[in-house]
Parts: C-alpha cells; sequence; structure tokens
C-alpha cells in the first residue's frame, strides 16, 4: 500500500465510542466510526437519496439513515433495511501514533 | 403442508409477506394477484423524486422479476371483483377463479373524491399509483398556476415538488392547520412558513364550493366568496382503505379490515396487512390503521411469519416520514393519547421535536428540521417507547444533552 494515500482524519479520543465524525476531504466527504473492536470508514452520504451519515444513529455495527431509516453494515458497507438498497463504499483505516487514517482510492 | 397460498393486492405489504412466507414455507404455492400491471413498487417517491425526475419508474420497484422467479413466486396482473370466503374463492370480472387454502387481503388505500357536480371529475387528477404520477408530471409541464385541493402529507409533498419545478402553487386546506391534528400545531406552522417562503400560498380554514371550467382553465370559488383563477387543479383530500370488495361478505370491517396482532381477521385462513388493515397493537393496547412505508413493510412481513406457521406478534412502533423541500418530518408511535408535552429545540436547522407522555413515559413524538436533523433522535425514541422506560425530562428537553443517553443497555 503507497503511503500516500492514506489522509490523517485527527486523534483517536475525537470520537466517542459507538459514534462517529464527518470527515471532508477534497470534493469527498466520508463517515469515520469508532465501535467496540476499532475504528471504521464508509462513504458519508446515503446511497438512498442524497442526506449525509452524520446525523445518523450508531447501533451495534449498524449505522441507520436519520432521513428514512435505511440501515448499512459499516464494516462491510451492506445495505440492511429498505429503503437503501444499494450498499455503501467502506475504507481501510489504521491508527498511528492515536492518530486515525483512512485510505482514499 | 403445501398449501394454495393467495396474495390479494400486489403493493408493499403483499411483496414483504410473500417473501417471508417463502422464507419459512418452500413448498407452498405462493400467488400475487394485483390489479396495477407492475410489479410492486414504493410509493413515496411519487410525490417526491419522480415528479422532480430525480428517479425513473426503473428506481422504484421493490424486486426484480428475477428475484420473484427464483423464489417461486408468482405475480398475475388481474383485478378481483368479488370473493366468496365460505368456498375460498376469488373472482374477476370475466369470472377467472382463483382457489385458496391461506388469503392475505393487502389491497391498500384508495383515495377520497370530491363530490364536483358537474363534468368535472376528469378534470381534477388524484395520486396514489405510478400511471397516476406519470399523468400528473405530464400535464403540468405547460401549465403554470396549479391549486392543490387539501393541506395533508401528499398534497404538500406535490405542493413541493410542483413549486422545485417553477409552478406557482396554492394549497387550500378546509382546517386551521396542515396536515392534520394529528401534528403539534407548532410543526405544522414551521412546516406552512416554509412552504410560503418558496413562494406556495397556503390558504387555511375555507371550502370550495364550486369549480367551474372556462376555456383550458379553472375558477375555484371559496366559501367566503373569494375566487382562484387556476390552470390545474389537483385533490389530496385522505384515504380509506380498501375494503369496497368485501362490504357485503362476513369478513369484520371497521375502518379498515379489523385484525388482531397476528395479522388474522374474523375469518380463518383470512389474513390481513398493510394500509387496510386496522390491526390490534399489544402495546398500545387498542387497534389503529396506520398508512406507512414502515408498518406496509413490518406489518406484510409478520403476515408472512404467521401464514407459514411461525407465529408471531406485530409490536412494531409506529413511524412514518413526509420530505417536503429541505426539510424532514418524522412521526414516531402515537401522539393522542398523553398528559404531557415536552418540546426539545426551537430552530428548525437544528430540528424540532414535540414528545407527548403519559405516565412519565413516551407514547410518541412528532419532529421536523432540515433533512438528517430528527431522525437520530425520533429513531432513539422509538426504542425508548418499545422498551416502555420512564424517561429523564431534563435530557429530552435540553438539545444539548444526547438522547442515547436514556437508552438502558
Ligand atoms: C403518493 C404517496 C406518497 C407516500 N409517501 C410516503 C412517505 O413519504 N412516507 C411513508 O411512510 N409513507 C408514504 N406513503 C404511504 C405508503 O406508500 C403506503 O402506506 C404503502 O404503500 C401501503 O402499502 P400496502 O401494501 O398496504 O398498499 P399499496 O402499496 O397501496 O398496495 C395495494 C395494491 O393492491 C392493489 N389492489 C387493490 N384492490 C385490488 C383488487 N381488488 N384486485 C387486485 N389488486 C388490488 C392496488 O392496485 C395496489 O397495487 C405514500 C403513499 C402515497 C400514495
Ligand atoms: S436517504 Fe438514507 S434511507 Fe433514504
Amino acid at each position: 500500500m503507497s503511503e500516500k494515500n492514506w489522509i490523517e482524519v485527527g486523534s483517536t479520543d475525537s470520537i466517542e465510542e459507538e459514534d462517529l465524525i464527518r470527515f471532508d476531504h477534497q470534493d469527498k466527504t466520508f463517515c469515520v466510526y469508532k465501535l467496540t473492536d476499532g475504528f471504521y470508514a464508509t462513504d458519508g452520504i446515503c446511497t438512498h437519496e442524497a442526506v449525509h451519515l452524520e446525523d445518523g444513529l450508531v447501533m451495534d455495527d449498524e449505522i441507520e439513515c436519520p432521513m428514512h431509516q435505511g440501515i448499512f453494515n459499516i464494516k462491510s458497507g451492506e445495505a440492511l433495511s429498505p429503503p437503501a438498497c444499494e450498499d455503501l463504499k467502506t475504507y481501510p483505516v489504521k491508527v498511528d501514533n492515536d492518530k486515525i487514517f483512512i485510505k482514499i482510492d | 403442508m403445501k398449501k394454495n397460498i393467495i396474495i390479494l393486492g400486489g403493493g408493499q405489504a403483499g411483496i414483504y409477506a410473500a417473501r417471508e412466507i417463502r422464507k419459512n414455507d418452500t413448498e407452498s404455492n405462493i400467488k400475487i394477484l394485483g390489479e396495477e400491471n407492475l410489479l410492486p413498487y414504493e410509493r413515496p417517491p411519487l410525490s417526491k423524486d419522480f415528479l422532480l425526475d430525480k428517479k425513473n419508474e426503473q428506481d422504484l420497484y421493490f424486486h426484480s422479476s428475477e428475484v420473484l422467479k427464483n423464489e417461486n413466486i408468482d405475480f398475475e396482473n388481474i383485478l378481483i371483483t368479488k370473493v366468496d370466503f365460505e368456498h375460498k374463492k376469488l373472482f374477476s370480472k370475466n369470472e377467472d377463479v382463483y382457489t385458496y387454502d391461506t388469503l392475505l387481503i393487502s389491497t391498500g388505500s384508495d383515495n377520497k373524491r370530491l363530490s364536483l357536480d358537474n363534468n368535472l371529475n376528469d378534470d381534477v387528477y388524484y395520486l396514489r399509483n405510478l400511471e397516476e404520477a406519470k399523468t400528473i408530471k405530464e400535464k403540468v409541464l405547460n401549465k403554470n398556476k396549479i391549486t392543490i385541493i387539501g393541506g395533508g402529507f401528499i398534497g404538500l409533498e406535490i405542493a413541493s415538488s410542483l413549486s422545485q419545478l417553477q409552478k406557482k402553487v396554492t394549497v387550500i386546506e378546509i382546517s386551521n392547520q396542515l396536515m392534520g391534528r394529528i401534528i403539534p400545531k407548532q410543526i405544522a406552522d414551521l412546516v406552512q412558513s416554509t412552504h410560503i417562503d418558496h413562494g406556495n400560498k397556503i390558504i387555511l380554514n375555507k371550502q370550495i364550493d364550486k369549480i367551474t371550467k372556462k376555456n383550458d382553465n379553472f375558477e375555484i370559488l371559496l366559501n367566503d366568496n373569494s375566487l382562484i383563477e387556476t390552470d390545474f387543479v389537483i385533490a389530496g383530500i385522505g384515504s380509506t382503505p380498501s375494503v369496497k370488495l368485501f362490504e357485503n361478505t362476513n369478513l369484520k370491517l371497521d375502518n379498515g379490515i379489523v385484525t388482531n396482532q397476528f395479522c388474522e381477521t374474523s375469518i380463518k385462513n383470512v389474513y390481513a396487512a398493510g394500509d387496510v388493515s386496522n390491526f390490534y397493537h399489544p402495546l398500545y393496547e387498542r387497534n389503529m390503521r396506520l398508512e406507512s412505508y414502515q408498518h406496509a413493510q413490518n406489518h406484510g412481513i409478520c403476515a408472512g411469519k404467521n401464514i407459514a406457521g411461525v407465529k408471531t406478534e406485530y409490536t412494531s412502533i409506529p413511524w412514518m416520514w413526509s420530505d417536503q423541500f429541505n426539510l424532514n418530518l418524522q412521526l414516531t408511535g402515537i401522539c393522542d393519547e398523553y398528559d404531557e408535552i415536552i418540546e426539545r429545540g426551537n430552530d428548525i436547522n437544528k430540528g424540532v421535536i414535540y414528545f407527548f407522555l403519559k405516565n412519565n413515559k413516551i407514547r410518541g413524538a412528532c419532529g421536523v428540521g432540515i433533512i438528517g436533523k430528527v431522525g437520530r433522535d425520533i429513531r432513539i425514541t422509538s426504542k425508548l417507547t418499545e422498551k416502555d422506560t420512564i424517561v429523564d425530562k431534563q435530557i429530552l428537553s435540553d438539545q444539548n444533552l444526547k438522547l442515547n443517553k436514556l437508552i438502558q443497555k
């Protein structure tokens, strides 16, 4: 993996457990999550209609869209509940020196 | 045991029931009979993204014909015109006969129609299905002034979409607030202001006395003698459960088909789900009828389980949404049984929610905000209602305190 695509998101204590933060980079927007077993990242915008998932509810390994309750698995991006039917893109995450990085392709 | 299962009504509840039956019963024949010559599709976009051309017909289908084929679910395009419960038979106009062992009725609801005296019936448009959405979309293309009779959810959503298509929209509502009394007046007023800010005209407390056709246009006379000139009229004045077919049978009807918490009707082996059913909700200990996307899905799934022999109570907390302009409104639980109301927030940009409490527990809540701003709190509210939690009112009323603190794990 080339180092240059790893983008710093922020420090590990910037996200509460079972919660997420929004991260914008250039013209793209992401959600970065802290779950009980680590950090994860997905696209920021719901695949159903264009609403940001930053205000969604994180429960266990799932993010629920605040607009129509479409549900996605945070780790795989899989759309689990209608009206969402298209999967959400996920991104690799690493932690280095208490800092979170995501790999954007 | 292999059975003939028929699902009457090929909408949302019907398709979810069919797939759930198949999950639990690989043997039985499952046949959906649908009046619309279309596979089951989502209705919410009809008044919103479909009118706005952000979604097309292909985007609306729940599943492709491949999925139905793979799961061995048969779909037949036919209008059923007669039912014989005693002999377990359904008939079409041409006397095609369908015999069932188990029947699920998921016929949805019909729009109420205005009673117009002169030959105007073809000049007033209604919206319930894809055909009607297509017609409205095409007809408004060369119209400018549009009048919508009825300020309920569907009327207001059409008003929002047509305004975004640069039409001059007037909404006429008979009562003193939009969206009916179930919505807190404060929230109705916030939605009304948004419509006005976008150029829509909202007329409350007025009735239509007469509609007159003038060449290609119309004059609408209101009960205060004011006149509205308009190029096109759409009515959204509410709906009724689709039960005409059962009126002279022994199926128990009362504001829809009466069902228990297992989706069972008064007749053995006959079930009902979705908009058409007035079902018993064990958490609220009363019957209710809902017209919502989430309910049609979950109720269909519950009926499917029960039909397949997996006895399941329906305990889903009611939830629905409406999208108008950049607003998302959500309603959960029931908002008509309370001894206390608590307000959370007062800025539409951050979301405003009214909680309805009884004995310190939430019975329901209604919120509105710029898209994305009320969903999480409303979802947590549904969970608190489901768990019958006694809530800390300080947290409910203070938008700076997160509601998920109230969920006991
Ligand atoms: C324009 C519009 C916008 C909406 N927006 C929202 C929203 O934003 N949020 C929300 O929560 N809900 C919304 N809803 C409500 C939601 O779509 C309905 O509650 C849901 O579709 C009900 O599902 P159902 O299966 O009970 O009925 P339906 O989906 O209506 O399906 C019933 C089917 O049965 C067929 N049928 C009836 N009688 C017969 C017969 N005799 N023979 C054969 N077939 C028959 C009908 O043609 C129809 O296809 C909206 C509804 C409409 C119309
Ligand atoms: S916008 Fe996310 S479910 Fe509709």
